[in-house]
């Protein structure tokens, strides 16, 4: 997960963190480690606001996929606040699902 | 070590022995006075929010000189991003603490030396810079909170420093040594001076041949031998000791904490003096300092702001007016007033300007427009906040009251506005609201970085007027027409 920064967030961002957090811990077919690793599958964004600052191309090269919010929105798509931690964590598992079959493929 | 968390910044101070006096006392603890625990909170939080994941991007970097990661604090600004970012991090720092929280001055100082050593040694085969530089490394490393210490008491205004009766006006030099300088004098307001780890210093004025010994700019621990730290009074300061309701905003207390800072025969060795006699980078230095200074107030009293608009906004709720158009249309007009001056900010950090040296600095005429602009619209926010508060934020019985064995039920009962919210939670809200508008904040507001009059003299520098007549002058077709005014 990557912050923007939280100057001035519009939404809660570390709600939809703590949620994450706790669906790793939960699942434990993905975990959350420093963008500073290797190989890193996927990079949370969360950003403040429709700004985005946080959304950066040098970000997004250090996973291979990326996910941004930016507000009241996820990729770009209206989401309310109240279901961002939800949604996140769908689209996030989507991407768990891709990884998994390409895994399983190459294997 | 680079980064410091706010427990290691409290050991810290208690690590240091600088001479501290405050209503008569001589202070042995700031990080443990009760008077002082509000202030180092503040500063804490610069050190324990750059620790936080949400916060990191704005209040971490990359050190130039090390590669190191650090607190923004002792960075260098190299980009518009960086400029960007400062003013974003004072937004988010002032919402977490609804006061000031001292760091910024030390690192407008750093940024302004920075450049002017670059600058004074081209020119004068000096090397103020390496020096300054090292320095700067022990900053960043150690994570140190530095305080900017430019003005001098100035006697009488209409005189320049070495024309003062008294020499000590100013901060000058009254001794060369083979290993050092010693000073004397005093600087005033100086934000943060007493939880700070060290000074820089700087001349504050413009200086001519005759005021050499004054242009002098170096930096001494806290605890150097000769320093002595007289602690301002705040409106309700002893509230700090006395009560905890009552105090309104009791974690992070209510405007940074000034002092008088001494300088009474100072040592400083060579290694740590950045201007010597150099008299003609005076006025540089005071307005790159002053420049960066003024670019902050969009972002902190922006910050500041958001809470105060959040705590009318609470309060007119609590009191059932949030309905009436008058209410609503008020807190609009706040936030129109703070976001104008979050706009003034951004926009003088976009339009920064890149320095010799390789830092940049904020435009210099709209920073000077955005802190006049603060100097203004800060208490237009308070005093709609104070307007939709009511009477009741000048009469609140007190704490003891509320909690007296035989009127506190009174007081609770009267307090009480919407039914079924607490009156404990209406106190809370106005104490934050008095504690915000009410007094020493706003003064900081309309002096901090400078005086009004300050700016407009800034402003009419660079208002470059004689380009704006020709511009009037070709529309209203008077004398030869270009095609285009340059």
């Amino acid at each position: 997960m990557k912050y923007c920064g939280s100057c001035n967030p519009w939404v809660d961002l570390t709600r939809i963190a703590r949620h994450l957090t706790q669906v790793a811990e939960q699942r434990k077919d993905f975990q959350l480690v420093p963008l500073s690793e290797d190989n890193v599958d996927a990079v949370v964004i969360l950003c403040g606001c429709p700004r985005a600052c946080g959304n950066k191309k040098e970000v997004r090269d250090k996973a291979r996929q990326s996910l941004v919010t930016a507000g009241e929105s996820i990729n770009r798509r209206p989401i309310p606040e109240k279901d961002l931690p939800a949604t996140v964590e769908r689209e996030l598992l989507k991407i768990v699902e891709q990884l998994k079959d390409s895994l399983s493929a190459g294997a | 070590m680079s980064l410091m968390e706010g427990k290691q910044y409290r050991g810290s101070l208690r690590k240091l022995k600088p001479e501290i006096y405050y209503l008569g006392e001589k202070i042995e603890s700031v990080a443990d006075h009760p008077a002082f625990i509000p202030h180092v909170n503040s500063a804490a939080l610069t050190y324990d929010m750059a620790l936080a994941p949400e916060f990191e991007e704005l209040l971490t970097t990359t050190s130039h000189l090390t590669g190191e990661k650090i607190n923004r604090y002792t960075h260098i600004h190299h980009s518009h991003d960086d400029l960007v970012k400062k003013v974003k991090m004072l937004r988010a720092l002032g919402q977490q603490t609804g006061s000031c929280f001292q760091r910024c001055v030390g690192h407008d100082a750093m940024n302004a030396i920075y450049s002017v050593t670059y600058d004074i040694d081209q020119k004068m085969g000096t090397d103020y810079h390496k020096r300054f530089i090292e320095v700067l490394k022990e900053i960043q490393t150690k994570d140190l909170m530095v305080s900017g210490a430019m003005t001098d008491p100035k006697g009488d205004r209409r005189f320049p420093p070495s024309q003062q009766k008294d020499p000590d006006l100013y901060v000058h030099v009254v001794e060369k040594k083979s290993d050092g300088i010693v000073v004397s004098g005093a600087k005033m307001h100086i934000t943060g001076a007493v939880n700070s780890h060290g000074h820089l210093v700087m001349p504050t004025t413009a200086m001519g041949k005759e005021d050499a010994d004054y242009a002098v700019s170096f930096y001494v621990s806290i605890d150097a031998p000769g320093l002595i730290h007289v602690f301002g009074r705040q409106t309700n300061d002893t509230r700090k000791c006395d009560c905890m309701l009552d105090q309104g905003n009791v974690e992070y207390g209510m405007v940074g904490g000034e002092a008088l800072v001494i300088f009474d025969k100072v040592f400083v060795p060579w290694k740590h003096v950045f201007m010597c006699g150099e008299y003609e980078f005076a006025y540089d230095l005071v307005e790159r300092f002053a420049t960066a200074h003024r670019q902050n107030y969009g972002g902190c009293k922006t910050g500041l702001a958001d809470a105060l608009i959040g705590a009318t906004y609470a309060l007119v709720q609590v009191q059932g007016t949030e309905r009436a158009s008058h209410v609503r249309d008020k807190l609009v007009e706040m936030v129109h007033l703070a976001e104008t001056l979050y706009c003034c900010s951004i926009a003088c950090s976009c339009q920064g300007i890149p320095l010799p040296a390789g830092n940049y600095m904020a435009d210099p005429l709209l920073a000077n427009v955005t802190k006049l602009n603060v100097t203004r619209y800060a208490y237009e926010i308070a005093r709609l906040a104070q307007d939709l508060a009511g009477g009741v934020l000048a009469t609140t019985p007190s704490e003891r009251d509320w909690q007296h064995p035989k009127v506190g039920k009174y007081v609770d009962k009267y307090m009480k506005a919407v039914a079924d919210v607490p009156a404990e939670t209406r106190i809370r809200l106005i104490r934050l609201l008095e504690a915000m508008t009410c007094g020493t904040a706003l003064a900081e507001s309309m002096h901090g970085a400078g005086s009004p009059q300050a700016q407009k003299i800034m402003i009419e520098r660079r208002a470059n007027f004689e380009r704006k007549k020709r511009l009037a002058e070709k529309l209203a077709k008077i004398g030869e027409q270009p095609r285009f005014v340059c």
